[in-house]
């Protein structure tokens, strides 16, 4: 069959929103100096991606998830008057960490110390000889965390005081996650890598489609064509540290029995979940500083990069489903297309564990982003941005 | 083959060879039994349940999925593996075993189905 395929045209991005084309300096990518200013100046002072509203399903459920580069566990909690909160995993006595558990439905939470024991609303409920200490118990309640919600999405901000709302941090981006079938979902599947490798270099990867024909020469799939062998996007867009590209998908490309039937099916579900209406040419949505989601209907995944250490990290991608899987066929389908990922991007974390062994050499006193690298350029210069700004209030004595 | 013995729903008898390998009940075990399993046996799981996926999914369907008895979870089971394997042999072909290498560094440790 012939298929008219309409010609790709690549967006011109030179010297694209003003970032200049120089090249890149390579230290950043494995300094364990400019990790420690990374820590600062954007972990302990941004909105973070840390969960899913569908992991507290109802009142009385907690979660507690490791920020690994604030040295932080994080203890979330669903209240009876269905509120999101968030604290430091962290007893108030004497710093023990209070759960051990990843989840589970719990409404208050004994130390395994000495038995103080705190409400899922963080209040200090009982400690026991109470009388004997010279601090009130209204002031021993677990320290906060700021928490909000954007597209069924939980952020949490370590600042104890962050400098703006998570709506205003998001700008035009929570529009645009709000249209993805992660604002909707209400289950997901996970998986997860460790990666001997910095956060920038790992997230980088996925920011360009440079190297899919090298390193996915097999599973590309409608990711590259012929008028389109690189499989650049269609277009670009820069949204205050935030970024986004538009998918470009070969509507040609070959599909194999299996595939073709477990993607077809999901199309299909789509239209029952409601995600019918969502574009052809899927939206790729980056948030700063480590979290990107892709709002496509066969594949719609968050990809979020937690830093360890300068070269080290640990990637948790999930894919949002709304509903239920409440059919084999549905099961079947939303299983192929998680092993799809799988298959992926395995070939992409070796290529980045690669990658970093050459950089952490230091033989490189630069690396070079092409035009179509833009989106890894405008990420490098947020990260820049933010680290000369924490610089400045160092040396800067009021 | 007697019916009490059946390990799979009546007119899937074929997929018998490969239960004790495929019939795997997490999406993990499904995806590390696919990098392990030699070419040749892969192939053959393929060969044998391809054919068969439209029949057990249409099946499979008339009964919701919490409702599965042994030998319709088996199935399940089975076909879940096939989507597995199927990246293997239809996408990855002769970049398989380069593919397993990688591939092995990563941990499938949720899939929808086994949502709370
Ligand atoms: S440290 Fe928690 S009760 Fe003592
Ligand atoms: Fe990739």
């Amino acid at each position: 069959m012939n298929v008219q395929v309409p010609q790709f045209l690549r967006s011109d991005a030179t010297d694209m929103a003003g970032l200049g084309t120089s090249p890149i300096p390579a230290e950043p990518y494995y300094r364990p100096e400019f990790f420690e200013l990374e820590r600062e100046a954007i972990f302990r002072r941004t909105w973070l991606q840390i969960g899913h509203v569908s992991e507290l399903p109802r009142p009385g459920t907690f979660i507690v998830r490791p920020v690994e580069v604030a040295n932080a566990s994080v203890l979330l909690t669903r209240g009876r008057d269905g509120a999101i909160r968030a604290f430091h995993n962290v007893c108030t006595h004497r710093g023990t960490q209070l759960v051990s558990e990843a989840e589970g439905a719990r409404t208050s939470f004994t130390c395994p110390y000495h038995a103080w024991t705190f409400g899922n609303d963080g209040e200090l409920r009982a400690a026991p000889d109470a009388e004997r200490f010279y601090v009130d118990t209204a002031d021993c309640a677990l320290k906060k965390i700021a928490v909000d919600v954007c597209a069924g999405l939980i952020f949490i901000n370590l600042a104890p005081s962050p400098k703006e709302s998570l709506r205003e941090f998001l700008g035009e981006m929570a529009e645009q996650l709000e249209a993805l079938p992660v604002a909707k979902a209400t289950t997901f599947s996970e998986y997860v890598y460790d990666i001997d490798a910095n956060w920038k270099l790992t997230y980088d990867n996925f920011q360009e489609n440079y190297h899919l024909r090298v390193v996915h020469p097999d599973t590309s799939g409608a990711g590259i064509g012929p008028d389109n062998p690189f499989g650049y996007p269609l277009s670009f867009g820069f949204f205050g540290p935030h970024r986004s590209q538009t998918i470009w998908l070969n509507p040609a490309a070959t599909v194999e029995p299996i595939q073709g039937m477990a993607y077809g099916k999901l199309a299909e579900f789509a239209v029952g979940e409601g995600l019918g209406g969502l574009p052809a040419n899927p939206a790729y949505l980056a948030l700063f500083p480590n979290f990107f989601m892709l709002g496509s209907i066969g594949t719609p995944f968050s990809h979020t990069v937690m830093p360890i250490s300068a070269t080290r990290s640990r990637g948790v991608i999930r894919f949002y489903w709304v509903g239920d899987d409440d059919s084999a066929s549905k099961r079947f389908a939303r299983e192929y297309s998680t092993a799809a990922g799988v298959d992926i991007h395995s070939e992409d974390r070796a290529i980045i564990e690669a990658g970093q062994q050459g950089l952490n050499s230091g033989a490189l006193k630069h690396i070079h982003f092409q035009e179509q690298e833009v989106l890894l350029r405008h990420f490098f210069q947020t990260v820049m941005d933010h680290v000369d700004a924490y610089r400045a209030t160092l040396s800067d004595p009021s | 083959m007697s019916g009490a013995d059946q390990r799979l729903p009546p007119g899937f008898e074929a997929l018998d060879p490969y239960v004790d390998t495929w019939a795997l009940e997490t999406a993990d075990q499904r995806a590390k039994q696919r990098l392990v399993t030699p070419e040749a046996e892969r192939t053959a799981f393929y060969e044998a349940a391809k054919p068969l996926l439209t029949k057990a999914l249409g099946f499979l369907d008339g009964k919701p999925i919490g409702q599965f008895d042994e030998r319709e979870a088996r199935l399940m089971d089975l076909m879940l593996s096939l989507a597995h394997v199927s990246l293997a042999v239809e996408v990855q072909r002769a970049n398989e075993a380069k593919h397993a290498q990688g591939a092995k560094h990563i941990t499938i440790v949720r899939s929808a189905a086994a949502a709370p």
